[in-house]
């Protein structure tokens, strides 16, 4: 078996649809949505009260299971991936067993993700799968994969857990509740274990830091486009800033993916102004 | 009520540890060492196989017995300073170049098409081989004085018999034709020939026999 596969290396079956984000972002029915949304064209938070909620919910639900496959192939391959040693290239035995140990808490997500997809009336393959999830765990720096991963895109896990064990809530599914509860204490700990190492693989590094910090802010900030995350009301996903805090967020490291998903909003807003006034003219 | 003055046995009547072992805490480093080694590469190639697997079952199966064999691991990193190894990495090793030959073959396969032959590298030929020879240790082993070896032999057996059934079991649901059989057939054999050159996954001894260096029972009283 070689190290270091890509994305080319994701093994599915017949169900399952590949997308790229490229081909998301370019949807011709996203433009639909600019209707729906009060003529932003941004996507909303998920009010049980609006008609469309069940079916973002199962759409949200499948996007999580198939993000939860992917963070199970990446832990898998960040365990075979790297040897033990100091260099960098190299990780501590610590952390593949760190790694090992997200591989059993990724499987548990995948099955409880296939359960709740059945409880909430979907199928597998129903929606596309994109895989930047496990784009981001190919890099080949541990430090920047974990970073990448473990901070960046469970971090970004956590405020999806939250809102949708909110929407479990509100709208009285006491089984989404709990399972999405569950699921958050798990990536809390994951989030955990990414900010440790950086913090130890890098102590004396601050250079390597700032390059994984970097990476992070563009993982970020891809996840945080059209106002899909942020801190506003009506924020499709709401940044959990308690649970991040848990996490070993600092509050200037929340409040720096606050401003980051504010500047995505402003910037997706810039681009359907722009684009309603070339189409009127 | 209890007479607390009453004297009585240090050893229950139904307490039948005895203090003689096989292995002296040399051996015992040694062979933990190899068990890490082996458990080691176990957790790596699991988790190495999960994004090439395309049966869903399968691929979560897999991502859970990672970590299994990862705790196994670590309770041998953790035993080894206890047995007088304060450099748990230098006794991490391999048997012999031909346990490490077994985990090359073990690990060949790679194609989506070929989840059979990884299955049957771990759990009809590496499993069924760990079992045994952690069995033979947990036999073996002195009951009194390698309590702490035995308490973890104990806890990993559960998981391997227990990941055995399901491995096999998932074999079992994915061969459906005469061409899956030979093909599974063909891969163990390949192996197990492999694993004989070996002498079993701590090298010859991993059952005893000759090549146990200190076959005689040590403590025994004259």
């Amino acid at each position: 078996m070689k190290k270091h596969n890509d994305v080319t290396s994701l093994a599915r079956d017949s169900r399952f649809e590949r997308l790229s984000l490229e081909d998301q972002f370019s949807d011709p029915r996203n433009a639909v949505m600019v209707g729906r949304t009060g003529g932003t064209g941004m996507r909303r938070r998920l009010d049980p009260a609006r008609p469309g909620s069940p079916d973002r919910a199962r759409s949200l639900m499948h996007g999580i299971f198939t993000g939860e496959i992917q963070a199970l192939e990446g832990a898998g391959r960040t365990c075979f991936d790297f040897e033990v040693g100091t260099g960098d290239d190299e990780v501590p035995f610590e952390l593949k067993l760190d790694m090992a140990r997200q591989c059993w808490d990724e499987a548990r997500h995948c099955e409880i993700s296939v359960k709740l997809g059945e409880w909430m009336g979907t199928e597998i393959g129903e929606f596309a799968e994109t895989t930047v999830l496990f784009e981001a765990a190919c890099n080949p720096d541990p430090v920047l994969r974990l970073t990448g991963v473990n901070r960046a895109l469970e971090g970004l896990a956590i405020d999806v857990f939250n809102t949708m064990r909110e929407f479990g809530a509100e709208t009285g599914d006491p089984l989404l509740h709990f399972c999405e509860d569950w699921m958050l204490a798990d990536e809390v700990t994951h989030v955990k274990m990414g900010s440790d190492w950086l913090r130890r693989l890098t102590e004396k590094d601050p250079e390597r830091r700032s390059r994984a910090l970097e990476f992070q802010r563009v993982v970020d900030k891809l996840f945080s486009g059209a106002g899909f995350r942020g801190e506003e009301e009506d924020s499709t996903i709401r940044l959990a800033r308690r649970f991040r805090e848990l996490a070993g967020f600092s509050t200037d490291e929340i409040d720096e993916i606050s401003e980051l998903s504010r500047q995505s909003r402003d910037e997706a807003r810039a681009r359907i102004a722009q684009r309603a006034l070339t189409e009127a003219s | 009520m209890a007479d607390a003055k009453k004297p009585r046995a240090a050893f229950a009547p139904w307490d039948r540890r005895e203090l003689p072992g096989s292995f002296t805490v040399e051996e015992t480093a040694k062979r933990v060492g190899h068990y890490k080694w082996v458990e080691m590469r176990l957790f790596e190639a699991l988790g190495g196989w999960v994004p090439t697997v395309p049966e869903l079952d399968v691929k979560m199966r897999l991502g859970t017995h990672t970590y299994h064999h990862a705790w196994h691991a670590d309770l041998w990193n953790k035993r080894l300073p206890e047995l007088r190894e304060m450099n748990p990495e230098r006794l991490t090793a391999p048997a012999n170049d031909h346990i490490v030959e077994f985990f090359e073959a073990m690990t060949e396969p790679e194609a989506p098409e070929q989840t059979i032959e990884k299955l049957v590298g771990v759990y009809r030929v590496l499993i069924p081989a760990k079992i045994a020879a952690y069995t033979y240790h947990l036999n073996n082993t002195s009951t009194i004085t390698d309590a702490p070896t035995i308490r973890s032999i104990k806890f990993i057996l559960h998981d391997e018999y227990e990941d055995w059934t399901n491995g096999e079991m998932l074999l079992q649901s994915l061969i459906e034709t005469d061409d899956e059989i030979e093909r599974a057939a063909a891969q163990q054999i390949r192996l197990e020939k492999i694993l004989l050159k070996a002498g079993g996954i701590v090298g010859p001894g991993s059952l005893g026999g000759e090549s146990q260096a200190s076959a005689e029972t040590v403590g025994a009283p004259a």
